[in-house]
């Protein structure tokens, strides 16, 4: 049974895949990807109903040797792109991984063979579930995103097979980095993820679009190569096969001081692909693509995968300096970037920017590396992979109605798409207020961080600018002429299924927190830290925390999930439903008497009595938070944090 | 029961006592100017003026928003009554605050976006301090819940004084008194027509007004938390709190916005910070 699963989970994708590049009607296309994402959606839910287990794939087949074919060939691909694009810093950096990994095989003679291969434990089933589930309706979205995307570029041979083959196989290689355990095999499904990542990125072929790709491809190849040299350094200081083990080194059994620096490399390679200043170029270059790769990127796959291999190692580092350092370092990416991202005037951007920002806190959230903190991050990799996948659809939505992706086009959308916009709303409000689940994750980060003090402020800052920069931009969607009846728009349901499922997604799990934490996550907070079962307390009402403290266990803060959406209920769904204005109520709005016409016109007598129309614009502060002003600052403190976070891993040997 | 008593309680009578310390207001600050002003029960006269008048508007999201506005103040409000989690009641607070800066938002209108934009600016300004303060008040207590400040004994503010004065002027912006009086004034004086209220009349500004009240009880009750116990103290520094704003309002003039968050964010970030970085050496969690 377990054969079956991990193959639908990792092999299908691939298989699916190169169905898909072989397909060329568009209506078959689409069918083999439906029916490819009904199989890992359902394949997902099994894994969760079963349950935790190991697996090894059956003898009598080289798996590791074509492995390590496979790994050459990505690599030799990268040197192969290095040179078409002239990227000299791609060249660099794939060189620094293929020459340690031919010394690794060749010269060290290296034979690794790690048993179990994979580990199928709570934290990787949650990450499956979000990856299959929410990468699946991405890839749903993407179907006839992409037809529309072409008619709109007027293509003449369409590239629609080939962005569905990277699209799919992505979710393949994220299941297999989850599940792996052997570190080597951890590492090629790393590198697949950052070549679907490129070849993605690069999808449109525009000069800009190869740019952004190639960046993409050498800052993540400058992970791999940290990734690389913790697994030589593992190997040949820690005794061989067994330290590659990722349970062996979480578990503590390799457990040495010589670890911590190989752990602190791998902390750095999280950092490269989770996008964390100063790597966060390639991320916000990453939004040339179509909107289904950002979608997917900043939601179930790529991103996530930096920060679980982070939150994967925490037992690792726990109660070292690299702990705080890294609790420091996203502490600081998640303020630096919710000010960076105030200043910016187009809609992918700032969700560009508030992924990195979330990454960060959660980032933080390992670093800080207790029962509260670890169950946090989790929680916030669940909510912010169905919050940002549904705002990304959203984007891609918008921009396929209005041609553009700046905040100023999207004035008054309200009234243009009232759906969308109300949906892109919801998407917007769950990702900083509450009852929702970013906020209840951010909650419990801002009281578990007391062991971080310095965290705690930057959570405390960086969320105030959060409100700031989504009430601008949900702001400028509102804002509307004094004029009733918005005709519904029409969705084909390969936008509006994915949309209403995440949409819908929102509130089941956001409502249901509770219940889902306690049978389901905690468990998975129990796969990197013991003890969060004894301090959270969670069931329909709400979640409380206790303090540690064993013999006088008190209450250190609760959230009451069941008030909290009933409020929202009273206070937001009670007048959207129940509040009407006649016609006859409407009035224009006050412009000293000015106006030119009737209540719905924007135009004013201006100077001689001359027709004018009025335009209201958003405020972006560039001067003092543009990327200009800010970058040399945030970008240097980042890169002292990043150095300091290796630096502990050396001294504390 | 005991609690649901308490919920009717709390929303019936805090705007009995807003409404009064309204009343209070516009006496003082006209005494302080040298005129006679009106009855102390005026702003209830007006409320009920308003209600009755035709209700007009401009767009519909904006009575959604100015309700929702209404409907969380007093949400956040009973968090304090029921001595819940205190960060839960920052984040409330924040939610009403982003309510009526989408109300501002939701019509083309100039006046009112300037006075939203503004909106947003005092909620970047005092935001900080309030969630800054819930850290200070886990540090002193070890606990989020509002219900250990009150079966503490040693006062808040012994501990927590540098945060009290950040406090003190998050009042000034919550009660829209000058130099903070930004996005919308009680005085006619110096404003931009009206702010983000421009675009509300009749109920629809009642319900602002409304709101209002709630929110300065709920303000006050914040500063009072500084001296729990006995609860009378904490009552009369709030009090104080609340003539020392009338009379700041009425001797300095409107900042301009920018102004004011550079002040919030340095001198006020400071404070906060201080105080935390003080309490945990003092802990020795370092």
């Amino acid at each position: 049974m377990t054969d079956g699963m991990m193959a639908i989970a990792i092999l299908l994708p691939v298989v699916a895949g190169f169905l898909i590049l072989a397909i060329r009607n568009y209506f078959a296309r689409g069918v083999v990807v439906v029916s490819t994402a009904v199989l890992l959606i359902a394949n997902s839910i099994y894994f969760a109903s079963r349950g935790p287990f190991t697996y090894s794939p059956p003898a009598g087949f080289e798996w590791a040797t074509l492995i390590a074919i496979l790994d050459y060939a990505i690599l030799i691909t990268y040197i192969v792109l290095g040179f078409k694009l002239r990227n000299r810093l791609v060249l660099i950096f794939s060189a620094t991984q293929l020459v340690p990994i031919f010394y690794f095989e060749f010269i060290m003679k290296a034979h690794v063979e790690v048993k179990p291969a994979f580990v199928v434990d709570n934290l990787a089933i949650v990450m499956s579930m979000i990856i299959s589930i929410i990468g699946s309706l991405i890839c749903i979205y993407a179907i006839r995103y992409m037809r529309d995307h072409e008619e709109h570029a007027h293509l003449e041979k369409s590239r629609q097979s080939r962005f569905l083959f990277w699209l799919v196989l992505f979710l393949g290689a994220m299941n297999g980095l989850v599940f792996a355990n052997n570190l080597v095999w951890l590492y090629f499904f790393w590198e697949v993820t950052t070549l679907c990542c490129f070849m993605l990125i690069s999808h449109d072929k525009t000069q800009i679009a190869l740019q952004n790709a190639a960046r993409a491809l050498w800052m993540n190849a400058t992970g791999g190569t940290a990734f690389i040299l913790a697994i030589i350094y593992l190997y040949s200081t820690q005794g061989g096969s067994s330290a590659l083990s990722v349970q062996n080194i979480v578990g503590g059994s390799v457990h040495s001081a010589a670890m911590l620096l190989p752990v602190a490399l791998l902390c750095f390679t999280g950092c490269t692909k989770a996008a964390q200043m100063p790597f966060q170029g390639w991320l916000l270059g990453a939004m040339v693509a179509p909107t289904p790769v950002s979608a997917l990127l900043h939601s179930s796959t790529m991103v996530k995968a930096g920060v679980y291999l982070v939150l994967r190692l925490a037992p690792a580092y726990a109660g070292t300096y690299v702990s705080t350092a890294v609790a420091i370092v996203g502490a600081f990416t998640f303020f630096g970037t919710s000010a960076l991202a105030i200043s910016q005037t187009t809609g992918k951007r700032v969700l560009a920017y508030s992924t990195i920002a979330n990454l960060g806190l959660i980032m933080a959230c390992a670093g800080i590396n207790t029962p509260l903190s670890i169950a946090a991050a989790i929680l916030l990799i669940i909510f912010h992979a169905i919050s940002k996948g549904l705002l990304f659809l959203c984007a891609g939505t918008i921009e396929h109605r209005i041609w553009s992706r700046e905040i100023e086009d999207m004035e008054g959308l309200a009234a243009k798409a009232p759906l969308v916009t109300l949906i892109t709303a919801v998407g917007m409000l769950s990702m900083f207020l509450p009852p929702f689940g970013m906020l209840l994750g951010k909650w419990i980060a801002i009281e578990a961080a007391y062991k971080v003090p310095l965290a705690a402020v930057f959570f405390v800052l960086a969320s105030t600018l959060t409100i700031v920069f989504w009430t601008k931009w949900l702001g400028r969607l509102l804002q509307v002429m004094p004029k009733l009846g918005w005709p519904l728009e029409k969705l084909s349901p390969s936008y509006s299924v994915p949309l209403w499922t995440l949409f819908i997604g929102i509130f089941a799990v956001g409502f249901g927190v509770g219940p889902l934490y306690q049978y389901f996550i905690s468990s998975a907070t129990g796969n990197v830290i013991a003890g969060a079962s004894s301090i959270v307390a969670s069931n329909w009402s709400g979640i409380v925390l206790t303090s540690s403290a064993a013999k006088a266990a008190s209450t250190v803060g609760s959230f009451p999930v069941w008030a909290l959406y009933l409020v929202l209920g009273i206070a937001l769904l009670l007048p959207m439903l129940f509040f009407g204005l006649k016609p006859t109520q409407l009035r224009q709005v006050y412009l000293c008497g000015e106006q030119s016409g009737g209540t719905d016109t924007d135009e004013w007598l201006a100077e001689a009595d001359i027709k004018t129309k009025f335009i209201l614009g958003g405020y972006y502060f560039q001067a003092t938070l543009g990327e200009k002003a800010l970058n040399p600052w945030v970008n240097t403190v980042a890169i002292l944090l990043l150095a300091v976070m290796i630096g502990c891993g050396v001294i504390s040997k | 029961m005991n609690q649901f008593i308490t919920v009717i309680a709390t929303i019936v009578l805090a705007p009995l006592v807003g409404g009064l310390l309204f009343g209070i207001d516009r006496r003082v600050t006209a005494r302080l100017q040298g005129r006679f002003g009106p009855p102390i029960l005026q702003p209830f006269y007006d409320l009920f003026k308003l209600l009755g008048k035709e209700s007009i508007a401009v767009s519909r999201m904006q009575f959604v928003w100015i309700y929702c506005y209404l409907v969380l103040m007093i949400a956040s409000l009973i968090c304090l009554i029921m001595q819940s989690d205190f960060l839960v009641l920052v984040f409330l607070l924040g939610f009403a605050g982003v309510a009526l800066v989408l109300g501002g938002f939701s019509t083309k209108s100039p006046y009112s976006h300037f006075g939203a934009n503004r909106e947003l600016l005092q909620i970047l300004s005092y935001e900080p301090v309030l969630l800054l303060l819930a850290v200070g008040i886990y540090a002193q207590n070890g606990t989020f819940l509002i219900s250990a400040i009150f079966s503490r004994g040693e006062p808040l503010l012994l501990k927590l004084w540098p945060l009290f004065i950040a406090v003190l002027y998050v009042l000034t912006i919550k009660m829209r008194k000058s130099p903070f009086d930004i996005s919308t004034s009680h005085h006619a004086h110096q404003e931009i027509v009206k702010g983000i209220t421009t675009e509300y009349s009749g109920p629809f500004l009642a319900l602002y007004q409304l709101a209002e009240w709630y929110e300065i009880v709920l303000v006050l009750g914040v500063v009072a938390l500084f001296w729990a116990n006995p609860l009378w103290v904490g009552l009369l520094i709030a009090f104080g709190a609340f003539l020392l704003e009338l009379v700041i309002d009425n001797i300095a003039a409107r900042m301009t916005a920018r102004w004011m968050v550079r002040l919030s964010w340095s001198v006020g970030l400071v404070l906060g910070i201080a105080n935390i970085a003080y309490l945990y050496i003092v802990k020795g969690v370092f």
